[in-house]
């Protein structure tokens, strides 16, 4: 029985470290292959031993495929391919492929840095996994191999994030990856075409929840930014490279234009260039808006924001800084932060989620003494704010991609268990599919039926129309034909064109039966009174009675012999071909039930 | 109760495998002593352990597997245990309930079952290391072995690993019957199968000859089907000499195309993984091999067409095949580090040109054909009497550079970077071979590197910088000599590194351009030594500066080697190494710079630091923000002053009046205020300040990393008491 398999080996019921392994019509397909931000041992990354167990790896899989750029997508990647081993296709979209390598090497060198860690991988490393990378463009069906293709939908949620279909013949999957079905100030929403696969993977991040309007968000946002410019205080905004950095950008760019703002706004060396450089790149992959606008002006060329010097964190007054890393647990962002945490006058914003142990999630967790190196004590006295800005499908954004791609079955990943429970019985409620939920390596296994596409040729659908009537999408038919199976495809054609193609000369072949009539009376006049029976109980066939002495209805032949032991027995011996199989059983019957005595 | 339906698995939270699989933590945590043991087992926690094997969550059920392994070792390592009899009538109770069971296990109709047991066993073989263990196999290897009678055989992969797990325990010395299961076991698998325990067996250190002479039949057979193919006409005796293929192989070749390269890249693995090793099969058939690893090649790139009808078959399936063209490529570089016959090399070079050239070879492809490329380059054979290229090489080069000029103009980054990095291990090693300057020198391959300094892949950038760097350091980057202006070429690079330094937005070839200027001091580039003070200087105002920390780091690396010409290498107390020509390779400061330095003089050595401002570099680095800089001059420091310490300077009796301003400076920056210039130091003040800062501390304190505060017991319970009043939404939002 062919069957789908999927095995999460992260972001099964969880957050973080996504990595999916599905098995399809035999193709075996890694889903992203994320990193944990929470750990920093073997846990940060997936636990492939369970594909090395079945070998090597780049035997066991065909391909790896990465939905967007975040690390806890594609930060295990270069430890995957280049030190696990693994020198199969990796499959990515253009601005992912252009940005992953940023990112990794960003994370690298934390780690390193950091945590002094010697064992990682190196920049050489994820070099040589991002020449493993093949790029794919939107709604284009990129052929892995003869069986396995696949197709990368728009997702929105950050630049280039794309959800995947992954399909074998008729068997299909989709995998969303992160997606967001509303469209942002600088991405657009998620799509997909009404692709009726046989799975679909979907992340829910925010399960239980139907959001707030973003507006009201980014009004709350802008009003404490610009309070605490006002009062001549300073603003830490701690992001990532990429990705919801520039969603803030813009926001708060066009507010200092609106306003006429003078305060500085900085942003960590090097970056908005790099950013800007990228979403130049790719401004097929933003929204409308800033595609349309970009002849005129390029969103991304910012007039109020400057690129940030280390000597600038000392200067007095007001100003915005945009600092890495996010969670303030290294680098610049943690240094201007100790500079600034004690004044009361100043803000940090945290515009994202902070694992445990990072002093960001200290300080959202609204603790104001942090213990720091060497036994200092450092006293927060400035504001501490969170805001969500993450770009996610809620539940409603979810149940939509679910009703626009009409799957048979939904399999939830990238959540916590709780809000999926409710989630599944929403869809299985709403849509009448059925929906999963497993935890890490647990495995979905759903059985399909697949459907096999069979080309008629058109001499046999001539012959058909020539019979009857027009063909009806909605009235099914039954066809006879002759099924070809050559090149992988197969092929329904008339018998005498099938016997052409394949040089073979025709056989007729006949099926034969005996049927034993108790009459005593000579062969010749059996077969007459069978005859006779025959022509008054089929009216619309035609009954022939040959000289020889046979009678024949259409092909069936009936010929009477007398019974070799018993002569007051005649044996009927009724042949037909396949063609009349019908008449030859139904024929084969009536005169089992004898024949009507002679008046 | 504390286990059973009753304990733990009525509980609801038992539905969670995060539950389960602490539970199984927390038993193993328990279980370490026999006394513990005997409560657990009591307690029918044994029983549990069982279910758990065959749990929905792979996690759960390999751990569970795993505890049953602690659990049999602990129960059977009692005092002064021998080699257990098979019968174990005298095995302890819990160790006869976990051994039947996998007796049962491996008798059992289900595959799932059968799996448990086979990788319970893989791991008693491969942790345990009791005597026990040759009597259990004596006892289970009957049934193991009737798994074999089954067709098809169940969980083969988990077979495979328990079979070379008790073959690499100490069971053979006591087993000879293992040899024959493991010749079975190879003749009853598919070829597939069969592949990884073939190697297992010939990576062992002691194994019976015929045993190794199957193996290795197995691991040649699908390249010896693809030679027969092939073959235009019969040929000397191929890879098993004479003997005819599998009909099995040549099945699974042909009956489908993923059978076929699945089988086919596995067999090129093996054989590649196999070759280097000192217990690979003797004799190694090289030349057949070669043939073998060449034809795959030209099938794959439909350069060869086979009159058979099975090598017509084959090459259908393979051509264009890139997965097979990457392990052939894979499997040819491994070769090289074998002789092969004249005529196999030649063969082998032009396969290697014809996948260079060939506009279908993709990117991964060229990658692999430009790394087997120089494999088989640097193995190739010297010239007797004289340390050049063979003049067959000599000619492959020749027709290879014009190839690697048109890669480098490649609209993919990925195959630009590929030739460049060929090109710089090439450099690297044959930079010197005459053959090898003519034919570069007489290509447009060094002015095509130096244009790719501008690419506008930061990576390609990078590799341009290291492969410039490394023509320079061979003199091979001269455009043909003008008479007036010699070296002009030359000096420009070192001009357009500093500019890369200063200008890129990009790290990694800033990151390049320091690990160039670092080994140019170290082996004494001729620019770098016609004024290493200068270029010191330059290259250190540009590092100070930069936003990467990995640049800074490699700043303070130079700075590190600076130091070692001028003061002598590590180790040495004396500072007067600026005498000693041994410790100065040719062409390095002490030779350069002999009128700058009079022998012993540490103050003219400190006179020369202070001009080019690796002080102020040093002291700046060692408050960055970033841990590693931060140590890197940490060590810098403590090396310098237990250089400068023992040998005393007449200037550092009375303090320089700067000591105070330096010191004032240096705490402002420890706050993180890195505004103020340093200024001008004078040595006898940087010798004081560098006495009353505590470099040991500071390093004890920066080897710990930086976030051990967070990590600490207290922080975590305050983290733990903050989590009460969080609100819930924080939760979800990642990214």
């Amino acid at each position: 029985m062919p069957e789908i398999r999927v095995t999460p080996l992260g972001a099964g019921q969880d957050v973080g470290r996504s990595c999916i392994l599905v098995s399809i019509a035999g193709k075996n397909v890694m889903l992203d292959c994320g990193m944990h931000m929470g750990f920093s041992d073997d846990r940060r990354f997936p636990d492939f031993s369970y594909i090395t167990r079945s070998g090597r790896l780049t035997d066991f899989l065909d391909c790896v495929i990465i939905s967007h750029f975040h690390l806890d997508h594609c930060g295990a990647l270069p430890y995957f391919s280049e030190m696990v081993g693994y020198d199969g296709p990796i499959y990515m979209t253009q601005p992912t492929q252009a940005i992953c390598p940023i990112l990794l090497e960003d994370y690298r060198k934390i780690a390193v840095d950091k945590k002094g860690e010697a064992n990682f991988f190196t920049s050489q490393m994820i070099k040589d996994c991002m020449k493993k990378v093949v790029a794919v463009h939107l709604h284009q069906t990129v052929q892995v191999d003869d069986e396995l293709e696949i197709k990368a939908y728009y997702a929105g949620h950050v630049l280039g994030a794309a959800m995947f279909q992954i399909k074998v013949g008729s068997e299909s999957v989709v995998y969303t990856g992160d997606y967001n079905m509303t469209p942002d100030r600088h991405l657009g929403a998620a799509w997909i075409d009404k692709c009726r696969p046989n799975l679909l993977i979907t992340e829910s991040t925010y399960a239980t929840t139907i959001r707030d309007s973003k507006r009201c968000r980014e009004r709350d946002f802008l009003k404490k930014v610009h309070e605490t410019v006002e009062r001549g205080g300073k603003v830490l905004i701690p992001v990532f490279a990429l990705g919801r950095a520039q969603e803030l950008c813009i926001l708060l760019e066009t507010f200092w234009e609106r306003m006429d703002l003078k305060a500085p706004i900085y942003f960590s060396t090097g970056l908005t260039e790099k950013a800007n450089h990228y979403y130049k790149l790719f401004i097929p992959w933003t929204n409308q808006k800033i595609r349309k606008t970009f002849v005129q002006r390029n969103m991304f060329e910012f007039k109020h924001i400057k690129a940030f010097d280390r000597a600038f964190a000392d200067s007095p007054g007001p100003m915005v800084v945009f600092a890495t890393p996010g969670m303030l647990h290294a680098g610049q962002s943690l240094q201007i932060f100790r500079k600034w945490a004690g004044n009361e006058k100043n803000m940090v914003i945290m515009p994202g989620y902070c694992v445990q142990g990072t002093v960001g999630h200290k300080i959202l967790s609204g603790q104001r003494k942090l213990e720091m190196e060497g036994r200092q004590v450092l006293e927060v006295k400035m504001q501490v704010e969170y805001m969500s800005f993450s770009a996610h499908a809620d539940a409603k954004g979810i149940m939509q991609l679910v009703g626009q791609a009409e799957p048979e079955n939904v399999l939830l990943v990238h959540g916590e268990a709780k809000k999926m429970e409710f989630l599944k019985q929403k869809i299985e409620q709403e849509f009448r599919v059925s929906c999963y939920m497993p935890a890490n390596g647990e495995t979905v296994t759903l059985p399909t039926s697949p459907s096999i596409p069979v080309g008629v040729s058109l001499g046999l659908l001539k012959r058909e129309m020539a019979q009857g009537l027009l063909p009806d999408a909605k009235k099914p038919r039954l066809l006879h034909g002759t099924l070809i199976m050559k090149d992988s495809n197969f092929r329904l054609v008339s018998s005498e064109q099938a016997l052409k193609e394949l040089g073979l000369a025709e056989h007729q072949l006949r099926f034969t039966c005996r049927v034993h009539l108790h009459d005593t009376r000579k062969e010749q006049e059996t077969a007459v009174r069978v005859y006779s029976h025959l022509k008054s109980v089929l009216k619309d066939h035609c009954v022939q009675h040959l000289p020889d002495g046979s009678v024949t209805v259409e092909s069936i032949l009936i010929q009477a012999a007398a019974h070799s032991e018993d002569p007051g027995t005649k044996v009927l011996l009724v042949s037909w071909t396949y063609q009349d199989e019908e008449l030859g059983s139904y024929l084969t019957s009536l005169l089992k039930k004898g024949l009507p005595q002679a008046s | 109760m504390l286990f059973g339906e009753v304990g733990p698995l009525g509980g609801a939270a038992w539905t969670a495998p995060a539950v389960r699989s602490g539970w199984i933590q927390g038993l193993r945590t328990l279980a370490q002593h026999p006394s513990a043991l005997r409560f657990l087992a009591a307690c029918g926690a044994v029983d549990t352990i069982f279910s758990l094997q065959g749990d929905s969550s792979l996690f759960v059920a390999s751990a569970a597997g795993q505890l049953l392994v602690h659990i049999l070792d602990l129960a059977m390592r009692g005092p002064a245990r021998g080699r257990c009899s098979p019968q174990a009538c005298d095995w302890p109770a819990c160790a006869q309930k976990i051994v039947c069971h996998i007796e049962d296990s491996l008798c059992s109709i289900a595959t799932p079952q059968v799996t448990q047991a086979l990788n319970v066993l893989t791991t008693v073989f491969g942790h345990c290391r009791g005597l026990w263990t040759q009597g259990l196999w004596v006892r289970l290897s009957p049934l193991v072995a009737r798994l074999l009678e089954k067709d098809p055989v169940p969980a083969s992969h988990s077979l495979v690993d328990l079979l070379l797990s008790v073959a690499r325990s100490s069971v053979p010395s006591s087993d000879r019957g293992l040899w024959e299961t493991l010749a079975q076991t190879l003749s009853h698998l598919s070829p597939t199968q069969a592949g990884p325990l073939a190697l297992g067996i010939l990576k062992l250190q002691d194994c019976p000859q015929a045993l190794r002479t199957q193996a290795f039949g197995i691991l040649l057979q699908p390249l010896a089907c693809v030679l027969e193919a092939a073959a235009q006409a019969p040929g000397p005796p191929g890879l098993l000499g004479g003997a005819a293929g599998d009909p099995m192989t040549a099945d699974t070749l042909l009956c489908s195309k993923s059978a076929c390269v699945g089988l086919l890249c596995c067999a090129l693995t093996h054989l590649g993984l196999l070759q280097p090793l000192p217990q690979r099969p003797s004799p190694w058939p090289q030349a057949p091999l070669l043939g073998a690893a060449v034809t795959v090649l030209r099938l794959c790139s439909g350069s060869v067409a086979p009159t058979s009808d099975v090598g017509g078959r084959l090459c259908a399936i393979l051509v264009g095949c890139g997965r097979v063209q990457r392990a052939a490529l894979d499997f040819l570089g491994a070769l090289s580090q074998g002789a092969g016959p004249q005529e196999s090399v030649t063969q082998v070079f032009s396969v290697l040109l014809e996948y260079l050239m060939s506009p279908e070879s993709s990117s991964m492809v060229l990658k692999k054909a430009f790394q087997a490329t120089l494999r088989w380059l640097l193995s190739s054979p010297k010239t007797p009497g004289c340390c050049d290229l063979d003049p067959r090489t000599q000619l492959f080069l020749r027709e290879l550079l014009p190839v690697l000029q048109k890669r480098l103009c490649s609209p993919c980054w990925e195959v630009r970077d590929s030739g460049l990095e060929f090109l710089t291990q090439m450099t690297r090693h044959c930079g010197g071979q005459a053959g090898f300057r003519q034919a570069l020198l007489a290509s447009e391959v060094p002015e095509l590197t130096k244009q790719l300094l501008q690419d506008p892949e930061s990576y390609v950038r990078a590799s341009a910088v290291t492969a410039t760097g490394q023509l320079s350091s061979w003199a091979l980057l001269a455009a043909p000599a003008s008479p007036e202006r010699p070296g002009a070429q030359q000096k420009s690079l070192l001009v357009e590194l500093l500019h890369v330094l200063c200008a890129d937005s990009e790290g990694f070839p800033r990151r390049a351009v320091m690990q160039v200027f670092t080994e140019w001091l170290r082996d004494g580039h001729a620019d770098v030594a016609e004024d290493p003070e200068r270029f010191v200087a330059r290259v250190l105002q540009a590092a100070s500066r930069d936003p990467d920390w990995e640049v800074r780091a490699q700043g303070l690396e130079l700075a590190l080697v600076f130091l070692g010409q001028l003061l002598g290498p590590r180790g040495s107390h004396c500072p007067c190494a600026v005498a000693l020509p041994e410790t100065a390779p040719p062409g390095t400061l002490a030779q350069a710079l002999p009128e700058a330095a009079p022998p012993g003089t540490l103050a003219q050595a400190l006179q020369v630091l202070c001009r080019v401002q690796l002080f102020e570099f040093a002291f700046r680095a060692l408050f960055d923000c970033d841990r590693p800089v931060a140590q890197k001059s940490c060590d810098l420091l403590l090396f310098l002053r237990a250089k400068a310490a023992p040998c005393g300077s007449p200037q550092e009796a009375g303090d320089s009046p700067n000591v105070a301003s330096v010191e004032a400076t240096l705490q402002r920056w420890q706050a993180g205020e890195q505004g103020q210039p340093l200024g001008y130091l004078e040595p006898g003040a940087v010798m004081a300040v560098l006495r009353s800062i505590d470099l040991e501390g500071l390093r004890d304190t920066l080897a710990e990393s930086s976030d051990h505060v967070e990590k600490s017991p207290q922080s975590l319970l305050q983290d733990m008491l903050a989590a009460v009043g969080v609100l819930g939404e924080n939760e979800a939002d990642c990214y």
